[in-house]
């Protein structure tokens, strides 16, 4: 009886926590898709889609040897490290974009330079991808620094005792076993870097992503314009970290 | 020739060894626990640094400077088999071989599959297999490369005593086709004698006596050495 009433209590929590998805179904009258909307609208999705998976790839590129790094360096060390990781999490978004268009601004240390060299760090899809860089790398570092911890270090030495260089390691052991810590890192940073609206208003309100096109259609249009990408939204966004979080989640994964 | 000076500080004492060992030859490194034996071995292999010294083996210098640990011709076996749980016992033991293994290395696994008896795990996930199974694996795949040293730190322990005498009769078979060199790490004396005819005593990181069993256990160096040697 007492497992029926707490598991009941979890059906009560669950149906709380997935509440605001009804929201969906809401009647806000017919949903808006002309010219006027579905143009950027389009524009946005397809500026979200390309330019996360850009920034996604340098987030992967540069994130991984890091974390690789910061999970076999000695405790003391990782600690720094991972505390500047951390750092950059914690940031308020609105803040880091603020941050982030001053230091890649004409007055920042980099900024001056990059604008002598006549590259645009505001409003730009450099700017874009940077700011969605900065907003991600955080998350999916500390993630794939978790998965490769969870890595005896004597299974790497071992497999370069049988001759492996260390990129062949990298490849046969060490991503292998780390592989859905990896994915559920990537998935955060991929939803977190998609979602992102605080920073990137600041930075890159054009070329306009999802999130930036959402808030302008609200402005714009009201909710019947906002309908049809939310839905997008909510398609692009939530399956990847989902599946991942659900496979990681399995016995002897 | 394994020539092997090393100088290691560990935090009650300093390890400070100096070992030379004939090629094809065996020693058996004896002494109670905690006396340096496993750091010794740990540097040779290349799993921790020597804060001095100078390791050689053959024509290539292991120490100073630390050779890459995938170009030290060693196999290292422990106390934990270490098999990579992602790979099944067969891609374990070929680990070492590459992916495509030539006709002659085939052969070779066929043999260390007879010969071990893990015809009945071959294709099993590492992970499913028993202890015992696992390090009858990680012994295959340590030979299956055929180093041309070998390294074995207490790879016995927790054992039963059949499948130890199974495992050392093997390794004795497979040390005579191979021909490696090979140090043994045991605070069992009757296990190293079996593996070695020679035997390095250590006590704090010293050796205190070196030389045949039938020497050290005619005249052992010190009384914690003759009680260590005494049968229960």
């Amino acid at each position: 009886m007492r497992r029926w009433i707490r598991r009941g209590g979890m059906v009560a929590f669950a149906l709380t926590l997935l509440y605001p998805l009804t929201g969906l179904f809401s009647r806000v009258g017919p949903w808006r898709w002309d010219a006027e909307v579905a143009n950027p609208t389009v524009a946005s999705i397809r500026v979200s889609l390309i330019w996360t998976s850009a920034a996604m790839l340098i987030v992967v590129l540069a994130g991984t040897p890091v974390a690789m790094y910061v999970a076999r360096t000695a405790p003391k060390e990782r600690l720094w490290w991972q505390s500047i990781c951390i750092l950059s999490i914690l940031l308020p978004p609105l803040a880091l974009g603020i941050l982030l268009s001053m230091a890649f601004g004409p007055s920042g240390w980099i900024g001056r330079w990059l604008d002598h060299a006549g590259i645009r760090m505001s409003n730009s899809a450099l700017a874009f991808v940077v700011t969605q860089v900065y907003v991600s790398i955080g998350y999916y570092i500390l993630g794939a620094i978790a998965a490769f911890g969870s890595i005896p270090p004597m299974l790497e030495k071992q497999a370069a005792l049988l001759g492996q260089p260390p990129w062949r390691v990298f490849w046969r052991v060490s991503f292998p076993l780390a592989r859905l810590g990896l994915a559920v890192a990537f998935s955060v940073a991929w939803v977190r870097a998609l979602g992102e609206f605080g920073a990137v208003v600041v930075t890159a309100y054009y070329p306009s992503g999802m999130p930036v096109q959402l808030w302008v259609n609200l402005q714009s249009f009201g909710l019947p314009a906002v309908m049809p990408l939310l839905l997008v939204f909510l398609v692009t966004a939530l399956p990847l970290p989902w599946v991942a979080h659900l496979l990681a989640q399995r016995p002897h994964a | 020739m394994l020539d092997a000076r090393i100088l290691k500080r560990r935090r009650d004492f300093t390890v400070d060894v100096h070992l030379k060992i004939e090629p094809a030859g065996s020693l058996g490194l004896f002494g109670a626990s905690a006396t340096g034996k496993s750091t010794v071995l740990s540097c040779i292999a290349g799993i921790e640094q020597p804060d001095g010294g100078l390791i050689r083996f053959g024509g290539l210098q292991l120490f100073p400077p630390p050779l890459p640990l995938h170009l030290r011709p060693i196999g290292y076996l422990t106390q934990e088999p270490n098999l990579f749980p992602h790979l099944t016992v067969e891609h374990n033991i070929a680990f070492g071989l590459g992916r495509h293994p030539t006709a002659k290395q085939n052969g070779w696994l066929a043999d260390l599959r007879q010969s071990l008896g893990l015809a009945n795990v071959w294709s099993a996930p590492a992970a499913r297999i028993s202890g015992g199974q696992a390090r009858r694996v990680a012994l295959a795949r340590m030979l299956a490369r055929r180093p041309s040293l070998v390294l074995l730190d207490e790879p016995f322990t927790g054992l039963d005593r059949q499948l130890v005498r199974e495992l050392i009769e093997g390794l004795l078979v497979w040390k005579n086709n191979i021909g490696f060199t090979m140090i043994v790490v045991d605070h069992q004396a009757h296990i190293l004698e079996r593996l070695s005819p020679h035997v390095a005593v250590l006590e704090r990181g010293q050796v205190i006596q070196q030389g045949t069993w039938e020497e050290v256990h005619a005249a052992p160096a010190t009384d914690l050495l003759k009680k260590l040697l005494d049968p229960l």
